[in-house]
């Protein structure tokens, strides 16, 4: 018994890491229709710069948190200015996502270049020690990923319900020249939410470092994890994203350990294609109707 | 195998091979202008890349020396390096610009065993000698049979003699029976775990769970989980230094206290970095252990390595010590040759007059016609980590003594590693 509440633990954990870049994927698809696939390397660069601030600064983790928030502003930034307006003022889709795929590929090789190609070890704010609750064996940082994603994505999810922001993205997602029209400022609106997202991958970056390695590959793998848990979830809901998380990383851990290790990623794929197939707009989504 | 059938097999490949240049004269063009062109290729990024970075540092280091000392045949060596990333296309496309485009005399690399497995046919039909320095799980020996012209050498533990030694550690010296198996996916990790499973029946065991981990895997929750619940007493491992670490981690958090004896890739410094204090304890077997380096040659070379490169801890000492044995027994086959051309210099690896004295042992003719192997299991220990270091002790050296061609390696095999275990 005990087996398996330490297996969906440690399911929900992985599950929360994909949630938390799923949805990042979907704050920046609901304003501009795009998919940033350099999310996987925003949150390398996230845990990379945590490392240094920690590390190189002797500062304690919440800095080196901080520290990946500002490198992810900048990310932000120069993802919506340099790869996504100019693509999308072209109008077509394959200069966005060539762009972005680029830019990540840039950011891999840029890393390597700074910081070396090595998995590195980063220090674990509560300790290495597990908790031990009922034979159940966790590590304080397991649980810090769980509660700080959940927090994180109910604040933001929050902001997007209530604010005038998130009103202000509604508009914009479903109309841009009209939203214009309106006095929102169209542009400022898809640059907040850019900077969101890449915070959010940042922080991220800090928060799974712990319980990966950091090195300049890190965040390929997880990076397209999370855009089938996107997929899975529905693009356009914050909530599909946590729910496509923890059945992509509960699928994960309990065929590994009752099928076959070998045989790991195979549910969570199946699911990708049977969602692909009934419901393509995801367990969360709404149909999207574009008018031509 | 008696000295008079070995000089008339010598001279039967020797023939052979000079009708094969008579008859092909692509091989050698490396040895044109006043450079020798010697191509090295290697994981230098990624996970693989203290192993790829350490032998390329190694080989760098021997060729230093040799040019320092006037160079081969009057030439200097010229290295030409090439970053395979670990990936089996990759590897495949840098041999082919190596042999077809930098017409390198020789090739020596590389680290990944499927990296080796896609690109050893090149310079196997160019005719030029590949001097495996790493990679443990490429085949070698296995080429005669489809390529009695073998030009694959090897100058590392083989997957064969490591699996025997890890099996050996856990059964032998441990006395277990119930051992798992955990290995990552990729030809590497899934050779291993073959061998492994193979050493093993030959003493009657079956393992009791079979596990597999891909690269990047950070968790290892279930495949330890079935190895506990199937009473494994000790977890037997294959994979390289992030991944083996994620595992060590991992038993530490499920609080599985049973042994961890890995493939030597162990020793990498990012395992040992990565676990931490819960690599402590893990062994594997290793033919290089910096500090374990009693004979005076692999002191300098040490003490060389560092002076060079500015550091303490060799990220992989095994790598860099078989990444500059394998260059200096390449300028050795040269010199004696007299040329670079890829035939001759292959015929004089295969019967080198002058006993090589160098970090991981004296080697009196590492190879000869039909065996390929430099590394024999009584060159191999096992080592441990502890601290943040790899501690071990390396069986005193035997000047003189000519490394055993394989059909006489099985007698004193059993009995060396055993005795240096307990001292």
């Amino acid at each position: 018994m005990s087996d398996l509440v330490q297996l969906l633990l440690s399911g929900v954990a992985l599950g929360m890491i994909y949630a938390l870049l799923a949805f990042g994927y979907s704050v920046t698809f609901s304003t501009s229709r795009t998919i940033n696939f350099a999310q996987g390397e925003f949150l390398m660069i996230g845990a990379l710069v945590g490392l240094t601030v920690e590390s190189r600064f002797h500062l304690p983790y919440v800095a080196a948190a901080l520290g990946a928030a500002v490198a992810g502003i900048g990310l932000g930034l120069l993802l919506e200015y340099g790869a996504i307006r100019r693509a999308l003022r072209t109008g077509s889709t394959a200069t966005w996502i060539l762009a972005t795929v680029a830019l990540g590929i840039i950011l891999r090789n840029a890393a390597e270049r700074i910081w070396g190609t090595d998995d590195r070890p980063f220090p674990a704010p509560l300790g290495d020690t597990p908790l031990i609750v009922g034979g159940v064996r966790v590590l304080p940082q397991e649980l810090l990923v769980i509660l700080v994603a959940a927090v994180i994505m109910a604040l933001l999810e929050l902001f997007r319900r209530r604010s005038a922001y998130g009103k202000a993205v509604t508009a914009v997602a479903a109309d841009r020249d009209a939203a214009s029209l309106m006095g929102i400022n169209v542009n400022a609106v898809m640059t907040l939410s850019f900077i969101i997202s890449s915070v959010l991958a940042a922080v991220a970056g800090v928060l799974v470092a712990p319980l990966t390695l950091v090195s300049p590959t890190m965040g390929t793998l997880l990076g397209t994890k999370a855009y089938a848990v996107a997929i899975i979830g529905g693009l356009q809901s914050g909530l599909g994203g946590v729910v496509g998380g923890l059945l992509i990383g509960l699928s994960e851990q309990l065929t590994a350990r009752y099928i076959s290790t070998g045989f790991k990623d195979t549910p969570g794929f199946v699911l990708l294609i049977l969602i692909l197939l009934v419901k393509p707009s995801g367990l969360f989504g709404k149909r999207s109707i574009r008018k031509v | 195998m008696n000295g008079a059938s070995r000089t008339g097999l010598t001279a039967l490949a020797l023939a052979g091979i000079a009708l094969g240049a008579a008859a092909c004269n692509k091989g050698g063009d490396g040895g044109s202008g006043d450079v020798i062109k010697v191509g090295v290729y290697g994981p230098f990024t990624g996970g693989s890349s203290p192993m790829g970075a350490s032998m390329r540092d190694g080989v760098r280091l021997a060729a230093e020396e040799i040019n320092a000392k006037g160079g081969v045949l009057g030439k200097k060596i010229q290295l030409v390096e090439r970053d395979d990333q670990a990936t089996n296309e990759r590897g495949a496309q840098v041999m082919q610009d190596l042999v077809s485009n930098e017409k390198v005399a020789a090739v020596l690399g590389p680290i990944n065993t499927g990296v080796a497995l896609a690109s050893y046919k090149y310079p196997m039909q160019a005719k030029i000698p590949l001097i495996i320095n790493v990679s443990a799980g490429a085949p070698v020996n296995e080429l005669f049979k489809d390529n009695p012209d073998n030009y694959v050498f090897r100058i590392a533990a083989s997957d064969n003699i490591q699996a025997q030694m890890i099996v050996n550690e856990a059964v032998q010296t441990r006395g277990l029976k119930k051992v798992a198996l955990l290995c990552d996916d990729t030809n590497y990790g899934q050779n291993g775990c073959k061998k492994m499973t193979e050493a093993l029946a030959a003493k009657g065991i079956t393992p009791v769970s079979v596990g597999k981990f891909k690269l990047k895997d950070t968790d290892m929750t279930p495949q330890l989980q079935e190895a506990r619940a199937k009473g494994a007493q000790a977890v037997l491992t294959y994979g390289i230094g992030p991944e083996l670490a994620q595992i060590a981690n991992g038993m530490n958090k499920l609080g599985y206290q049973v042994p961890m004896i890995a493939s030597w890739t162990a020793s990498m410094s990012n395992f040992i970095d990565a676990a931490a204090a819960n690599g402590n304890g893990v062994q594997m077997p290793q033919t290089f252990i910096q500090d374990a380096a009693l004979r005076p040659e692999a002191k300098a070379f040490v003490q060389n390595f560092q002076k060079k490169y500015s550091v303490d801890r060799i990220p992989s000492a095994v790598s860099a010590a078989q990444g500059y044995d394998s260059m200096h027994l390449l300028a050795m086959a040269m010199a004696q040759a007299g040329t670079t051309d890829g035939p001759k210099v292959k015929a004089a690896l295969e019967n080198l007059t002058t006993p090589y004295s160098g970090a991981i042992a004296t080697f009196t003719k590492p190879y000869t016609p039909t065996d390929h192997e430099a590394i024999h299991q009584e060159q191999v220990v096992m080592g441990v980590v502890h601290d943040g270091r790899v501690a071990g002790s390396l069986p005193a050296p035997t000047p003189g003594r000519a490394v055993p061609s394989l059909s006489d390696t099985a007698a004193p095999a059993a009995t060396a590693p055993a005795a240096a275990k307990k001292p």
